[in-house]
């Protein structure tokens, strides 16, 4: 179980923190869908503990994350920059970090094979040398094959056609752990429903919410009293509504970042 | 041990960067001191000796600088992970410090042989006989002390750059350990008197002259034509200098290590 409690980053003194208090905990298969922008990366990273925790606390499995050290089937993640100890062929990295985590190299074979990436061109590429999508599935499959409690994922499905996001769909539901999603794509929400939700504007989590709920929710401007969630984006309230009634169906929208374009717009 | 230790050894040992600068470009110095600045030097075997002992202390000195530069540059490009893998692997933090300590130390002493083999090699083919160090085992023992100096240094660099979060400083303090090796170099003309003790880099450069010839070096002015009385460097004390000044990298080594968060790799690139 990953908590955070009351958390703050800021990456330079003196400007505005990314992350502004945020509270949540994350104990089953979750989604953090926000806006690019929203701190949904800086909030993993400092899970990871790759960023300064400005002030507030993560706690995984009840030790704070600043604590952990050396601590093997904890933690994994599909950050690129994590999987560069050493510049080598892509294919040797696998054998490094599962020797590292004791993970299986069996299986982020498997996986990668299965988005039709294979072995022997890994050997012969450097993770540097993939392209974006390849290096994506690469650091997605190793992270899930590393065995962690919890596994953090940054946009897994970024740069992937529809055939292969819903492989990596099935991966994400038959995994057997924490798994953290985060995206700002809403396409996901009905192949994930019974999944929890979480919403990230502007460094602060709101939530959770289950899935299912949020697939029937409209973004209204007007204030409602049964809203399920109320948010104050770019100096304006909007509340999500569940149910028939006004305003735009969130899954209408292709991502989050179009509910600047609501919040901007006129009051409807 | 990990699959790490052999792997960052292999790497490190492939690097371009680390063959051309510390290995190609020195054997080129190695050919000027035997046939360019040995040129008029007496055909005694004594001399020669004497002055192949400078001319590997020094050679030395500048190819584990050289190398030292690739070792910082590495680890600043993979700070992120290693920020990673102490945390959630089994690499802890004092475990990933021995073993990139002890694959460095392959790499260096790797290095010190091509050197120590060349050097011998290239005196040969010039002078017509082959000179061995007086002290072999005395002589690994300071290539030994000067590979570990290197590597806490070169470490240290790398660190200090991590944790101030300044990846465009790289380029001026991953230069430092050959900016200083020059200074050292420097010794060939000025006497540096008890400043040598204070440079780690003269102490690597005393220490392997001793080895190798028996006979204490001054502590600068080497190619002073004038002989006599000249101080001598007292090796104990070089070689205390030099684990004194790993000691004090090493501490602050680890505790820095603890502090690194570690610089992502666009931000390395775009500094």
């Amino acid at each position: 179980m990953i908590v955070c409690q009351n958390l703050y980053v800021t990456y330079k003194r003196r400007q505005e923190p990314v992350l502004k208090g945020v509270n949540g905990t994350f104990k089953g298969k979750s989604l953090i869908l926000g806006p690019n922008g929203s701190g949904k990366t800086t909030l993993f990273r400092a899970v990871c503990g790759l960023t300064n925790i400005t002030s507030g606390k993560i706690l995984i499995d009840g030790k704070p994350v600043e604590e952990i050290y050396a601590t093997k089937g904890v933690v994994s993640a599909n950050f690129q920059e994590i999987y560069s100890l050493i510049d080598v062929k892509a294919f040797d990295l696998i054998r490094l970090y599962t020797d590292l985590a004791e993970g299986d190299p069996q299986l982020t074979l498997k996986i990668i094979e299965d988005f039709g990436i294979t072995a022997d061109f890994l050997k012969k590429r450097k993770l540097s040398e993939l392209s974006s999508g390849q290096a994506k599935i690469f650091c997605t499959a190793l992270a899930l094959a590393m065995k962690a409690r919890h596994v953090l994922l940054d946009e897994p499905f970024e740069e992937l056609d529809p055939a292969r996001k819903g492989r990596m769909v099935n991966y994400l539901n038959e995994y057997d752990g924490v798994v953290l999603i985060n995206t700002h794509e809403t396409w996901l929400l009905k192949n994930l429903q019974d999944w929890e939700a979480f919403l990230m504007f502007e460094g602060t989590l709101h939530g959770p919410l289950m899935v299912k709920d949020l697939l029937n929710a409209r973004i209204s401007m007007v204030e409602e009293p049964d809203a399920l969630l109320r948010l104050r984006l770019s100096g304006r309230d909007i509340n999500l509504v569940k149910g028939k009634g006004r305003g735009k169906l969130l899954t209408s929208l292709e991502n989050l970042d179009k509910i600047y374009e609501i919040a901007e717009g006129p009051k409807a | 041990m990990t699959k790490y230790l052999w792997m960052n050894a292999k790497h490190l040992l492939t690097n371009s960067y680390l063959i051309f600068w510390s290995i190609l470009f020195i054997e080129f110095w190695v050919f000027m001191w035997a046939y360019v600045f040995g040129a008029y030097l007496p055909q005694m075997e004594e001399a020669v000796r004497l002055y192949m002992a400078s001319a590997y202390g020094n050679l030395l000195m500048l190819s584990l600088s050289g190398a030292a530069i690739t070792i910082a540059s590495t680890l600043l490009y993979g700070s992120k992970s290693i920020r990673y893998v102490t945390k959630y692997t089994r690499l802890s933090p004092a475990r990933f410090l021995i073993e990139n300590f002890v694959s460095a130390l392959i790499v260096l002493l790797t290095i010190s042989a091509v050197m120590f083999l060349s050097v011998v090699g290239v005196f040969h083919a010039k002078f017509g006989f082959t000179i061995l160090p007086v002290n072999p085992v005395g002589l690994l023992f300071s290539i030994l002390l000067g590979a570990v100096f290197i590597y806490a240094l070169a470490f240290f660099l790398n660190a200090v750059v991590v944790v101030l979060r300044s990846p465009k400083s790289s380029s001026f303090i991953f230069f430092l350990p050959l900016i200083f090796a020059f200074t050292a170099y420097a010794a060939l003309w000025v006497d540096f008197g008890n400043l040598a003790y204070v440079s780690p880099f003269n102490c690597i450069v005393s220490t392997c002259y001793y080895y190798f010839s028996g006979k204490a070096p001054p502590t600068g002015n080497l190619t002073s034509m004038v002989q006599n009385n000249r101080p001598l460097v007292d090796v104990n004390m070089a070689l205390a200098s030099l684990i004194v000044w790993s000691i004090i990298l090493m501490a602050l080594n680890i505790i820095l290590l603890r502090k690194m968060r570690g610089i992502s790799i666009e931000e390395i690139r775009t500094a």
